[in-house]
């Protein structure tokens, strides 16, 4: 399976009626000397390429399950299917080396070089070091950690960021088709944790693995997950992709977990490049026009610089403000708050005025157009 | 006759016993630290759990028992423990080796169950997430962390074994105790002064060799990405 590249590995759409990845069966976990369940039978089931998100209060067993999955904890009763394969008896330290593993903070070797790290797994499946050490420049390539500056150096010498980023690297080493992460960016700051999000999400669109991911964190869970699993001791509450579980919460334990604040929430589902945006124009002849659409200033380069003509208001004391398309409407609403604008311009890769998007809009109701085959 | 003198004259014999000396606390630290090094990896493991009785107590009942015993051990007094295996081995470099290892026992066997239990949860965790096995883990991962600690417990019991093996004169044993026994059994006699003065100043000279030796070891074998 190594001699496949993942990045050229065809990846399918996460969950389009593919197979069924991760199986869960009736599985339970009672703790010596317990009483309760800390996993009750649990039935589950991920299917290939599929992101799902394990969510809930601490001691809900969403860790517990995770950690059922690799046999870290072994299941008191109940089956685990991997790719159709019954994996509950098989040794754990070998079912573990098949199945990508991240915890917080990395949990990386100090006493390891960070090449030396990513190489891990692929030793102890017996690769040969020529191939292990290629492996390990492909992967930091992957995760956006030059090479031939990160290779040699060790953890200690790394940010927090830079170390998450070689423990997902050291997870996709040996190409596993399946990851399970716990809590991976939990101890990273906001910003650095919003840029691995995404970076994340970019890496998972060229391998397509199947993962698993404990947080706790709902924006996290909404931003990242195909699907979201909502845990409440030892019991899956709902399992369903992040819209259902925002807007339509399976029941009143779910409903207090999601919370308030769910309508908001939702506005970082819908993507600007759905939306059916208002016109904008650039043309200096359409100053004045009678049709309601904003004209804008550009510069040299065709990125806007103010507002030229507005509908309705004075052009010259309203702050121009653009969201990048590749945003979302929650991206939108914030700039306009922060910009205090009733409008915003949203522009493309490269800084062009694609449309505007009114503050109206917003209780209006968003239209959103056919998605692009 | 003046200290200077006094050395020069008797230079043979005053750098055989430091050789001596540093022989013999060198193959004591050795062999002491090789069984505790030994008997803490063996024993070293998680905590046991409350609830079922696993290998677990066992391992950690040895652990307990172990840095019991050597404490005792340690607070003999080194004299009567000399005298005490008299009987058994009898004079000389045997009975000189065997007590100041038992010396050695206690100050490493502590720093290794205190090294190898402060490496980082995350870290083993993550080791155990990736399909290292139980030895493999104590051995490329759990070992490496824990040296600079066990290898301070060698350098801290090196040094205590240095004065203790200064007692292992009265049963004969092997180096500077020798000058400091005769000139204390013979003070105010001609050069006893200078017998005392000369075993203690190179006593600190051995320590000093040794104290070399350590930085060296540590430089060679304290894996970079952990280094101070």
């Amino acid at each position: 399976m190594s001699d496949n590249p993942d990045q050229t590995a065809v990846v399918p759409e996460p969950g389009a009626g593919q197979t069924d990845t991760i199986v869960l069966e009736g599985v339970e976990k009672i703790y010596p000397g317990g009483t309760s369940p800390a996993v009750s039978q649990l039935d589950m089931t991920i299917k290939q390429g599929e992101i799902v998100m394990l969510i809930g209060p601490s001691g809900c067993g969403k860790t517990t399950t995770l950690k059922m999955i690799n046999r870290l904890i072994e299941p008191t009763s109940g089956r685990i299917l991997l790719d159709g394969k019954d994996v509950t008896h098989v040794n754990g330290d070998l079912l573990r080396r098949q199945i990508g593993y991240v915890i917080q903070q990395g949990g990386l070797f100090p006493h390891f070089t960070i090449a030396d790290n990513i190489g891990v797994v692929p030793r102890m499946l017996g690769w040969d070091k020529q191939k292990t050490k290629e492996r390990a420049d492909e992967l930091l390539h992957l995760v956006g950690l030059e090479p031939s500056t990160f290779r040699d150096r060790y953890p200690r010498q790394l940010s927090g960021g830079q170390q998450q980023r070689v423990g997902v690297a050291r997870a996709l080493a040996a190409n596993p088709p399946v990851m399970l992460m716990d809590e991976p960016f939990g101890a990273i700051d906001p910003i650095t944790r919003d840029r691995l999000q995404d970076e994340f999400l970019e890496i998972q669109r060229t391998v397509g693995k199947t993962i698993a991911f404990v947080t706790h964190d709902l924006q996290e869970a909404v931003k990242l997950g195909d699907k979201i699993a909502v845990f409440a001791t030892g019991k899956l509450e709902q399992y369903a992709d992040p819209e259902t579980v925002l807007t339509r919460p399976a029941n009143d334990f779910v409903s207090d977990f999601v919370g308030g604040g769910a309508a908001v929430r939702r506005l970082s589902l819908l993507e600007l490049a759905r939306l059916e945006l208002h016109p904008i124009e650039t043309d200096e002849k359409a100053v004045g026009n009678s049709n309601g659409t904003p004209v804008v200033e550009i510069d040299a380069s065709g990125k806007p610089v103010s507002w030229r003509h507005l509908p309705g208001a004075d052009a010259s004391g309203v702050a121009l403000v653009t969201v990048p398309i590749s945003g979302t409407v929650y991206d939108a609403v914030d700039v306009m708050l922060d910009g205090a604008a009733s409008l915003v311009a949203v522009v493309d890769d490269d800084g062009r005025a694609q449309g505007v998007l009114h503050w109206n809009d917003l209780v209006s109701g968003l239209r959103t157009r056919e998605r692009d085959a | 006759m003046n200290f200077l003198d006094y050395l020069a004259s008797n230079s043979q014999q005053i750098v055989f016993l430091t050789q001596a000396h540093f022989l013999v606390v060198l193959i004591a630290v050795g062999l002491g630290s090789l069984i505790s090094v030994v008997l803490g990896l063996a024993v070293s493991t998680g905590e046991p759990d409350p609830r079922r009785f696993s290998l677990d107590w066992f391992a950690a009942g040895v652990r307990e028992g172990g840095l019991v015993f050597t404490a005792a051990l340690l607070t003999v007094p080194s004299l009567a423990l000399f005298a005490l295996f008299l009987p058994i081995t009898g004079l000389g470099v045997t009975t000189a080796i065997i007590v100041l290892t038992i010396y050695t026992l206690y100050t490493v066997l502590r720093n290794t169950v205190a090294g190898l239990t402060t490496v980082d949860r995350a870290v083993l965790e993550s080791a155990k997430g990736l399909g290292y096995g139980r030895l493999r883990r104590l051995l490329t991962i759990q070992l490496p962390l824990a040296w600079p600690v066990i290898l301070n417990g060698i350098r801290v019991t090196t040094l205590i074994s240095i004065s203790i093996a200064v007692v292992g004169a009265v049963v004969q044993g092997p180096g500077l105790g020798i000058l400091l026994l005769n000139g204390i059994s013979r003070i105010g006699a001609a050069n006893s002064f200078y017998q005392v003065l000369a075993g203690t100043l190179l006593c600190l000279v051995v320590a000093a060799v040794f104290e070399i030796f350590f930085a060296i070891v540590q430089r060679l074998t304290i894996p970079r990405g952990i280094r101070v």
